[in-house]
């Protein structure tokens, strides 16, 4: 079911502009000590494109981002065997420098998370562990980051107060600031969401159909019409498996798995 | 409505008396504190009026302690309470730092528990025992290699190498400081341990995220994320140096002179003088002596207390919000 999806999807691909695949597992497994939570994925994730991952709780998608920045080897116990390019390298080998492999693959979380310093620090703070930055290319760096994440207007007279005093929402868009300051080559939003307010949640929306222009985003929903509006590509997934994949719109509105159908029809899940 | 109408008068009475006899309960146990705080300040100044009489002010920076002819300062005995303490957090915290951190980011999962285990039975060691243990084991080492070593090297430099001059006795007021140090690392240790085990692990996450490592993790997030709880621990072992008794008293030479600024010398604490000399107190005036050491003590404590309360009030105003 996995094997054929994959091929299928490249078909309906040739209909729209041919994107090309930046991230692509091969046959990749993922084990959280004996438990095996991802089964055998086949997947490309396009360059400059915004690809949903949606399913039921339990059944992957965040392990499966988590892959993408290897955040599981953080934890002994986790390992992924397989295939995971990025731009043709594979970035579960050995040898691969994570903190280097972090700044091309940046990561915004359930909640935010910012760093107990300034605004201007939690910014400054990942840029200055790959770049060695002046004064006034630090400055400006910041400000680029704050303003792609829609954040300057509201923080520009208060960059030396603590992070941790904006609302909910302006976290978030710190994080999502802090993590495309570093310029990673991929974003990978984990339920970025689910924490916030329905109005904070429309600006992040908005936020991520504009940051697809520069960035290649992953991002794990449980919510299903927030995959629909933001999404070009979607993956839904059950138990560990791949179950579908292809665009947003086919997913949606044809899907080809019956099981597919069934959730997004809300008849289960 | 109806089934509050219904509740039994009498058991609502009996509710409301267990109530009663509770709150009175727990605000007498409150209120017994503060009077017995208050009692033993009283006694103390009541029981060093004397001395406070005699010698004023002069007495905090008299470094004279002779019993014969009745003339005391506690200058000498101040010097080595802070002195001691200040060289066991110097040792204590950086070392219980790199323990907390460590169990808590780098151990492998099966080695926590027993190490932590440990390290948490070091503080159930009795402090007279740490005192024999040092004083026939360790300070024979400690004069025969590390005394000779530590001259060789940091006696050298300028300035601090007056520090590490003179005869290696095994004891004094380094000896005393290390031994210290030891005894308060548990304590320092599992308060960090514990304070960076609450750090979200989703925060700990976001700040590998950008690429951080291990050391930049903990140093730029977890421990300003914790520094109210670190700030604590650290005080709770400096609490514990300053009012060290036996340990302290079976290794700082007991010597109420001072001969220089080396912490090869012997010298004296507060709190091992007052176990010394209690017995062999005999004029009213060496009591009272005695007495106020104690009460100076109790100042310190207070100060150190105070000023570690201070800090974090600064603290919490800088980070008014946390997630």
């Amino acid at each position: 079911m996995n094997t054929d999806t994959k091929p299928s999807a490249r078909t309906t691909d040739k209909a729209a502009a041919r994107p090309d695949a930046q991230v692509v597992f091969r046959n990749l497994d993922f084990y959280y000590g004996r438990h095996h939570a991802l089964k055998s994925i086949n997947l490309d994730v396009y360059r400059r494109h915004v690809t949903a991952f949606i399913g039921p709780s339990g059944c992957g998608k965040s392990t499966l981002l988590r892959t993408m920045n290897r955040m599981y080897d953080l934890y002994p116990e986790q390992r992924a065997t397989g295939e995971l390019l990025l731009e043709g390298k594979n970035i579960l080998d050995r040898d691969v420098d994570i903190s280097l492999l972090r700044a091309e693959v940046g990561m915004v979380f359930q909640k935010p998370t910012p760093f107990p310093m300034s605004i201007y620090e939690n910014i400054a703070f990942g840029v200055r562990l790959h770049e060695r930055l002046s004064k006034t290319d630090m400055d400006e760096r910041v400000t680029w980051a704050l303003q792609k994440a829609a954040l300057w207007e509201e923080t520009k007279d208060k960059l030396s107060q603590s992070g941790m005093r904006l609302s909910g929402g302006q976290q978030q868009r710190l994080c999502i600031a802090r993590a495309i300051a570093v310029r990673p080559k991929v974003l990978l939003l984990d339920e970025p969401t689910s924490a916030l307010d329905p109005i904070s949640t429309m600006h992040i929306e908005e936020l991520v159909s504009e940051l697809k222009a520069e960035f290649t985003i992953a991002i794990v929903t449980h919510n299903m019409q927030q995959a629909a509006r933001i999404s070009d590509y979607t993956a839904y997934m059950y138990i560990g498996e791949m179950v579908e994949f292809g665009l947003t719109d086919q997913i949606f509105v044809e899907p080809r798995e019956k099981q597919t159908k069934d959730y997004i029809t809300g008849r289960f899940g | 409505m109806t089934a509050t109408a219904k509740v039994d008068k009498s058991a609502a009475q009996g509710r409301n008396l267990g109530e009663f006899f509770f709150s009175n309960a727990t605000r007498i146990a409150a209120l017994l504190t503060l009077g017995l705080l208050l009692a033993i300040i009283i006694s103390l100044v009541h029981g060093s009026w004397p001395s406070i009489k005699q010698f004023g002010w002069g007495f905090l920076w008299s470094g004279e302690w002779n019993p014969p002819q009745d003339r005391f300062g506690a200058l000498i005995p101040i010097y080595g309470t802070i002195a001691t303490s200040l060289i066991a957090l110097l040792i204590a915290v950086p070392v219980s730092f790199g323990i907390a951190l460590f169990l808590t980011e780098l151990s492998p999962p099966w080695l926590r528990v027993p190490l932590g285990t440990a390290i948490e039975l070091l503080a159930a060691i009795p402090s007279i025992v740490y005192g024999m243990w040092g004083l026939l084991y360790y300070a024979p080492i400690f004069s025969e290699y590390v005394q000779p070593a530590l001259a060789a090297t940091l006696g050298k430099l300028p300035v601090i190498g007056v520090l590490f001059s003179g005869a290696s006795l095994g004891i004094g007021i380094l000896s005393a400081g290390i031994i210290l140090a030891i005894m308060i690392i548990p304590f320092i240790a599992s308060v960090m341990r514990d304070v960076f085990a609450l750090t979200p692990a989703m925060l700990k996450e976001s700040a590998y995220g950008v690429g951080s490592t291990t050391w930049e993790v903990v140093w730029h997030v977890v421990l300003p994320y914790t520094k109210v709880g670190v700030v604590g621990g650290i005080m709770l072992g400096l609490g514990r140096a300053l009012g060290e008794t036996m340990a302290v008293t079976f290794l700082i030479g007991n010597m109420n002179f001072f001969n220089g600024f080396s912490l090869f010398l012997p010298g004296n604490s507060i709190a091992s003088a007052l176990a010394n000399e209690f017995a062999e107190a005999e004029s009213p005036l060496y009591t009272s002596a005695l007495l106020e050491l104690g009460l100076i003590l109790f100042v310190i404590t207070f100060i150190v207390l105070g000023l570690s309360k201070l800090l974090l009030l600064r603290l919490s105003r800088q980070e008014a919000v946390r997630m």
